[in-house]
């Protein structure tokens, strides 16, 4: 209470008081409107000084302490009794709900003058009031339990001794007060020396256990109950241990002791079984994981693989198969997969070549490479498969898994079989060509000289005829004697050329080389087929340099080569045209170009010029005058000399230009 | 009488034909259809020139050229072949023999005389 003399410091104490209590206080004046408020006041009551301070108390936030209890207390109670207490106000109130409040008011004289102020603090006592009727409902709910718990506690200690589990009662001092049966047979203890001992005494103190002795002493008192303490021990008796410890502390029914019951129960073996199940577990989920993975990837792999692949266990059934094995034995994965190898599509894999691989030389090598199995397949028919195979570890596990794959070479084999096959046909072939040509050229050089002996005969008598050798023939005598003449020549010519080609390809074509004065050698020629050209009227223009070289070479075969090309001109170029001839030395060579203006050669026919007996039947030439052999003749003997021959034209009766080169000084023979 | 020829030839038309051009250009011409009969010709006749086939029925003009050098009379007689023949092995073989020369099959009935006479020593 604040005494008259020090107003100003009981009011600044009152203040203090007001704004440190964390209990809501108020002052009113006597007209009972708000002097001060504490800070709480505010707090609790959710409102602002601002609407608070000279208001009438009942106006107070919407008029919600308008309560006929609190108007019946300060207008009635307070000025006869100056205070009242413990009065407890239920009232909905607008800010914060239905409340309970405990009013306790005083009234008292302010420190100068006959004023009053009223005290008022206002407890909410809500929660209070919950928690004592909690409290109130727990105790009577604990009082059910405390008789069913003396129920309880009787029925334990019947069952005590019933259960298999190690059951021991102590006392509030931790002393044995009831033991099962379990207990000594599990401890190997006996009664007398258990019964009444503190537990951590029993059995050489074998129970002295730091953790037993926190749980009883420390956790215990204070929860009441402890469940599945794991407490791994060394017991004299009984060795390394896990036991799990549970307790329960029970009001006894007779009387406020209260007695422990501690269940104890070695879990060793079911930790090891445990921690073997789990380790187990575990090593199944990786062998999985890893066998996942490696299925996967090596599923991904057998599927990539156009080559067919079985994957088998270790009892040689299919664990799995890539497409390409459903795809080239024409089988479903249904009849496939878990199949013993050799079961797969009506047993047509029972080979035993194949049992004696997987069986006998898989188990001992881990592998298999190459082995070629011929087999009649019932789906495929006869094929050879060649079997390659590798006996792999599981990731984690013993097992083991077998790859085989299987190579259809039947197609290959067909084709090293028939390349073996082609291979000897070409050789014997190659013999029979060599023979052939050696047979070929023996006829042609028999045929030629059977041929020229009678064409001897022929030309010799018909030429002594035309000659008038033995007397005069008449004109037409002389004309006919002459075409027989002619054909006997064109034959022989043939036969010749033919001869020669066949020597040439034989290669027993021999130049007989000598040095050879071409300018004389090419004017000599010009001037034989200048006879040719002037009968057709043709413009020969020979241009050879005049530095042109002598070169060795064959002499005859030169002017045979030079003889054919200049009378092909003549041959193809119609009358009024143009052939002509020009040399000249071009580095360690001479080239020699033969022109005309005639009938030229089609595109075509230019491979079909070189290849012999191609003839092209022209307005200008008739198909006897030549053998079609003169060119091809002419590029083999230039190219046996060592030089070149083209042929140009710019197409049918655009001309031709045959230019050949020959080496001056010739490499070959001496 | 001219040079004394000695043709030998199994075909009839050509040894007609030579002996025909060789009498025409003024020869005492000698036939024989094998070289049996050939030599013994040539040893009995001594021509001035022998002209025969590289093939005769009895055996091969080189070999008749070869018994003709192993006789003291007919060793200097100079032998042209007419030969059809003009693989290598055909010339090779006359060029072993001494006094042997060749022309080649068909004979070019304008020259053939003058050729065989220009072996005449």
């Amino acid at each position: 209470m604040f005494g008259k003399s020090t107003v100003t410091k009981a009011q600044e104490y009152s203040e203090s008081i007001i704004n440190t209590i964390r209990e809501p206080l108020i002052t009113l004046d006597q007209d009972l409107r708000v002097v001060t408020v504490s800070r709480s006041f505010y707090e609790v009551f959710k409102v602002n000084p601002k609407e608070t301070v000279g208001q009438l108390i009942y106006d107070l936030g919407n008029k919600q302490w308008d309560i006929p209890k609190l108007r019946e207390l300060l207008e009635t109670i307070l000025p006869q009794e100056t205070t009242f207490e413990n009065y407890e106000v239920e009232h909905d109130f607008a800010t914060i709900g239905k409340r309970i409040m405990l009013l306790n008011a005083r009234q008292i004289q302010r420190a100068l003058g006959k004023e009053r102020i009223i005290l008022l603090a206002i407890e909410d006592i809500t929660e209070r009031r919950e928690i004592e009727a909690g409290l109130e409902k727990t105790r009577k709910e604990l009082e059910v339990i405390k008789k069913s718990a003396d129920e309880a506690s009787e029925f334990a200690e019947s069952i005590i001794n019933t259960v298999r589990e190690p059951l021991i009662s102590l006392n509030q001092d931790l002393r044995v007060v009831t033991v099962s049966r379990s207990f000594y047979e599990v401890f190997k203890v006996k009664p007398e020396e258990t019964v009444g001992q503190l537990i951590f005494d029993l059995g050489n103190k074998q129970w002295d256990i730091p953790k037993l002795r926190e749980l009883l002493e420390t956790i215990l008192p204070q929860k009441t109950t402890f469940d599945n303490y794991e407490v791994e021990h060394d017991f004299t008796t009984i060795g390394r241990r896990i036991m799990l410890l549970n307790a329960r502390q029970i009001q006894r029914a007779s009387g406020k002791e209260r007695i422990i019951l501690l269940a104890i129960e070695d879990i060793t073996e079911r930790r090891e079984i445990e921690n073997g199940l789990e380790k187990t577990r575990k090593e199944l989920e990786a062998t999985k994981i890893a066998e996942d993975d490696a299925r996967e990837y090596a599923e991904s792999m057998i599927n990539t693989v156009r080559e067919p692949l079985l994957v088998l266990d270790q009892s040689l059934r299919v664990v799995t198969a890539s497409r390409s094995f459903y795809g080239v034995f024409k089988v479903n994965p249904k009849e496939t997969v878990g199949q013993l190898i050799y079961d797969l599509g009506n047993k047509q894999w029972d080979i035993p070549q194949l049992r004696e691989l997987l069986e006998t030389i898989l188990p001992r090598k881990a592998t298999f490479d190459n082995y070629e199995v011929k087999h009649d397949f019932a789906t495929i028919g006869r094929r050879i498969m060649l079997l390659n195979a590798r006996q792999i570890q599981r990731a984690l596990g013993k097992e083991r898994i077998i790859l085989l794959a299987i190579e259809d070479i039947t197609e290959r084999k067909e084709i090293e079989g028939g390349l073996v096959k082609a291979h000897v046909e070409l050789e014997e072939l190659a013999a029979e060509l060599g023979r052939t040509a050696r047979v070929k050229s023996e006829f042609l050089a028999n045929m030629s000289h059977e041929l020229r002996t009678p064409l001897n005969s022929i030309n010799g008598f018909s030429e002594v005829l035309y000659d008038e050798t033995f007397g005069p023939l008449n004109e037409k005598q002389k004309k006919y004697v002459n075409n027989v003449l002619t054909s006997g020549k064109h034959l022989l010519q043939l036969i010749n050329q033919i001869l020669d080609m066949a020597k040439v390809e034989a290669g027993k074509m021999k130049l007989s080389l000598s040095p050879l004065p071409m300018k004389g050698l090419l004017n000599e020629i010009a001037l034989l087929v200048a006879d040719m050209a002037a009968r057709k009227r043709l413009e020969m223009l020979i241009d050879i340099a005049e530095d042109l070289p002598d070169i060795e070479a064959d002499e005859l075969r030169v002017k045979e080569i030079i003889y054919n090309l200049l009378s092909n001109a003549v041959k193809f170029t119609p009358e009024g045209g143009r052939i002509g001839m020009s040399a000249k030395r071009t580095g360690p060579e001479i080239e020699v170009v033969v022109w005309d203006t005639g009938v030229g050669i089609a595109p075509e026919n230019m491979v079909k010029i070189f290849e012999g007996f191609f003839r092209v039947d022209t307005p200008y030439s008739r198909l006897t005058e030549g053998t079609g052999l003169g060119l091809p003749l002419a590029r083999k003997m230039v190219e046996l000399h060592g030089g070149k021959l083209d042929v140009e034209s710019e197409g049918l009766d655009k001309g031709t230009t045959i230019r050949f080169t020959l080496p001056i000084r010739n490499g070959e023979g001496d | 009488m001219g040079e004394k020829a000695l043709v030998i030839d199994d075909n009839d038309n050509n040894l007609t034909l030579e002996r025909d051009l060789l009498e025409v250009a003024g020869f005492e011409v000698f036939t024989a259809e094998n070289a049996t009969s050939g030599i013994a010709l040539a040893r009995k006749e001594l021509p001035d020139i022998i002209i025969m086939d590289m093939r005769l029925p009895d055996m091969r003009g080189s070999e008749a050229a070869k018994m003709l050098l192993q006789y003291e009379e007919t060793r200097g007689i100079p032998i042209v072949f007419v030969t059809a023949s003009v693989l290598a092995e055909g010339i090779e073989e006359i060029k072993t023999i001494p006094n042997a020369a060749f022309v080649s099959k068909p004979i070019n009935t304008r020259t053939f005389a003058s050729e065989i006479r220009q072996f005449i020593k």
